[in-house]
């Protein structure tokens, strides 16, 4: 299946690196896949349709997948990062903006038990507008704190389950 | 009971002063979150869905159909007055309609719009109505098999028509069908890709994949492509009114529009960026005012805004009567379905009449609504982009955080809120569609059910699978998808 979807865009490529970690990753998918379709108990039903068939047709889709994106980067596939509102795909991507946004991202996971919602999301919420160069840190804390508690709040009104307000100090 | 009684019913339903309530809340929410970027509809009722457990299922599904058609109205009103389509759909709308603002006629760029989505959203609605009995009917009549090949044609359009590649369509629908079959087995109890976590015994979420997808990923996507610059709002003059040649000018192109977005959106894959392209390329051929085209048309707002909410009536059709999820919204509308324990499909029309024929009702009743909402009050939704960016995208995480924190309670949701919004990065650097991830993550468990039924049924011969001519049809469209990329290049080079 050759591949000539691509729109007629002249601008250069992002990298001149090519992406083959793309399409390495989708294969590992499949053997992943494979590996545990393997793993299942298959005997003792229609051999065929047993709990493993549909996820080893997966791997083997995955792997094959893979391997015709691995031949379309080996041709010089070029990758168009996606525009959208407020970010076009030809900016460069600035790292640090990056890393701040996915600690924004993965702070919760350590903090939300400890420290509770209106908390870590006054913290993700501070992290996010430093990623966006918002310079006016301990305005944003102050806007991230009353968001997420008032949010605790109305949302814990509305049934659900977000936990104690600051769970360390027991409120 | 024939149609009309039962569509009669409906707006018994749905005019009590609580589900008008909700579809005020539902119109809203829709018309703010259509003009906020980074926030769309499936997001929304994603986020919405926790909520709506103690609302119960008629009055949230009202609420949500308020979400689907506010959205698309928003989303105009951005096109045309910030040149920023949110949307597949919305990008031919931006074309002619931003420069229509610029010219100073930006208040009849808006009541086009307003009043074609009006217009093609109160007659697709209608198809709907009647046609959704016939085709609910016709489901009954499907073999395992049938709804197999049914749901292999949606896999393929889907993938095929999403995107520029369709090499990473598949691969996108593959991951998806891959985090489907995670948890256990329900034919055999056995459990799947669990990789030892407990937590994935229930399988994998669809509304934290849809949530860390669309909200987390786009949040480090934006961030990290920021571009910091003023929306250049063009200020809405030239009265608030049409004049009569835009009426007569607008009047076919909603029409056509209708005509064209209906259909394409109740097929599988048919999206709303192939029909929004099919209505601006027809209203370019057939004018009168060729020389305006590009320099602000009024038809080529009518049209493709006409065609863009007759699609999004047209993919409730295959949802509602096949129970087969269409786009990324659909995908989030089933999982609502699911989510309350019902599910879509011929027997929902005839054990849960209420909901359904309230749903449609509900449908015209939001239209009506909502062009009361965006007419006179344009002024005040467009106030809602003063709010600041970095402040504006943070908030969405927190509401993210709080959808998947608030459901589960589990540390372990939010690792793969992250792990996944780190996917979703990627999909959108390397240019990955998003939706057919969705449409494989939902449907892949039915898929395999039917197919492991039609396979049991016929003692594991496959050909039990092309033996109705329904199921051959199917597979035989499915094959044909492959090559509609060709034709969107024809008509994008047209366009």
């Amino acid at each position: 299946m050759s591949n000539k979807t691509q729109a007629p865009v002249n601008t250069t490529s992002q990298s001149p690196v090519k992406p083959w970690w793309l399409g390495i990753v989708v294969v590992l998918m499949g053997v992943v896949c494979l590996y545990s379709a393997s793993e299942l108990d298959n005997t003792a039903r229609y051999s065929a349709i047993g709990p493993g068939m549909f996820v080893t047709a997966i791997g083997i889709g995955l792997v094959l997948l893979g391997l015709l994106l691995l031949i379309q980067i080996a041709r010089g596939e070029k990758f168009e990062p996606q525009d959208t509102e407020n970010a076009e795909g030809s900016t460069p991507m600035d790292k640090r903006a990056f890393f701040i946004a996915l600690a924004a991202a993965f702070v919760p996971v350590f903090i939300i038990e400890l420290l509770g919602l209106p908390v870590t999301a006054m913290v993700s919420f501070t992290l996010v507008t430093m990623a966006f160069g918002s310079k006016k840190i301990v305005l944003n804390l102050i806007i991230g704190f009353i968001l997420g508690s008032a949010s605790w709040y109305l949302f814990s009104l509305l049934g659900l389950q977000l936990g104690e307000f600051i769970p360390l100090l027991g409120v | 009971m024939d149609t009309l009684g039962l569509l009669l019913q409906g707006f018994e339903v749905a005019l009590t002063p609580t589900n008008l309530f909700w579809a005020l809340v539902g119109s809203t929410l829709g018309t703010a979150i259509g003009i906020l970027p980074g926030i769309g509809p499936a997001l929304t009722i994603a986020l919405l869905l926790p909520v709506t457990v103690s609302v119960g299922p008629v009055s949230a599904f009202i609420m949500f159909a308020g979400v689907l058609y506010g959205a698309m109205y928003g989303g105009s009103t951005t096109s045309i007055l910030i040149n920023t389509p949110g949307e597949a759909g919305s990008m031919m709308t931006a074309l002619e309609g931003n420069k229509m603002a610029r010219s100073g006629r930006g208040a009849a760029a808006l009541a086009t719009a307003a009043i074609g989505s009006f217009v093609a959203g109160t007659l697709a609605t209608l198809a709907l109505t009647f046609a959704a009995p016939y085709i609910a009917e016709l489901a009954f009549y499907f073999k395992p098999a049938d709804y197999f090949a049914l749901t292999i044609m949606a896999f393929t359009s889907v993938a095929v028509v999403m995107g520029s590649s369709r090499v990473r369509g598949f691969i996108s629908l593959f991951i998806g069908l891959g985090f489907g079959v995670m948890g256990i087995d329900n034919m055999t109890g056995q459990p799947r890709m669990t990789f030892g976590f407990a937590d994935l015994l229930d399988g994998m979420e669809l509304t934290v994949v849809l949530v860390s997808l669309f909200a987390v990923g786009e949040i480090i996507y934006v961030a990290s492509r920021y571009k910091n610059q003023k929306d250049d709002i063009v200020s809405v003059k030239g009265g608030m009114w049409m004049s009569k040649s835009d009426w007569k000018r607008s009047f076919m192109p909603w029409i056509r529009g209708t005509a064209i977005g209906f259909p394409m959106g109740a097929l599988p894959g048919g999206g709303s960026e192939i029909p929004t392209m099919l209505s601006y390329t027809l209203e370019k051929n057939l004018t009168k005012h060729k020389d305006e085209f590009g320099k602000g048309a009024i038809e080529g707002v009518a049209g493709p805004e006409a065609a863009n909410n007759a699609a999004a009536a047209g993919v409730l059709v295959p949802l509602l009567t096949l129970g087969l999820p269409t786009s990324a919204t659909a995908a989030i509308l089933l999982a609502a379905f699911q989510n309350f324990g019902l599910q879509p499909g011929p027997f929902l029309f005839t054990s849960n009449p209420e909901l359904i024929w309230g749903l449609i009702a509900s449908l015209y009743i939001g239209n009506a609504m909502l062009l009361v909402l965006n007419l006179p009050l344009i002024g005040i939704w467009v106030k809602l982009l003063l709010i600041p960016k970095p402040q504006l995208y943070a908030g969405i995480l927190i509401f993210a955080m709080i959808g998947i924190w608030g459901v589960s309670g589990s540390v372990f949701d939010l690792a793969c809120m992250a792990l996944v919004g780190v996917m979703g990065y990627v999909m959108r650097v390397y240019d990955f569609p998003i939706p057919p991830l969705l449409i494989g993550l939902i449907l892949g468990p039915m898929t395999e059910n039917q197919l492991r039924t039609a396979l049991a049924a016929g003692q594991g011969n496959p050909a039990v699978l092309v033996e109705s001519p329904m199921s051959i049809v199917f597979l035989t469209v499915s094959f044909l998808f492959l090559f509609v990329p060709f034709l969107i290049k024809h008509l994008r080079a047209v366009a």
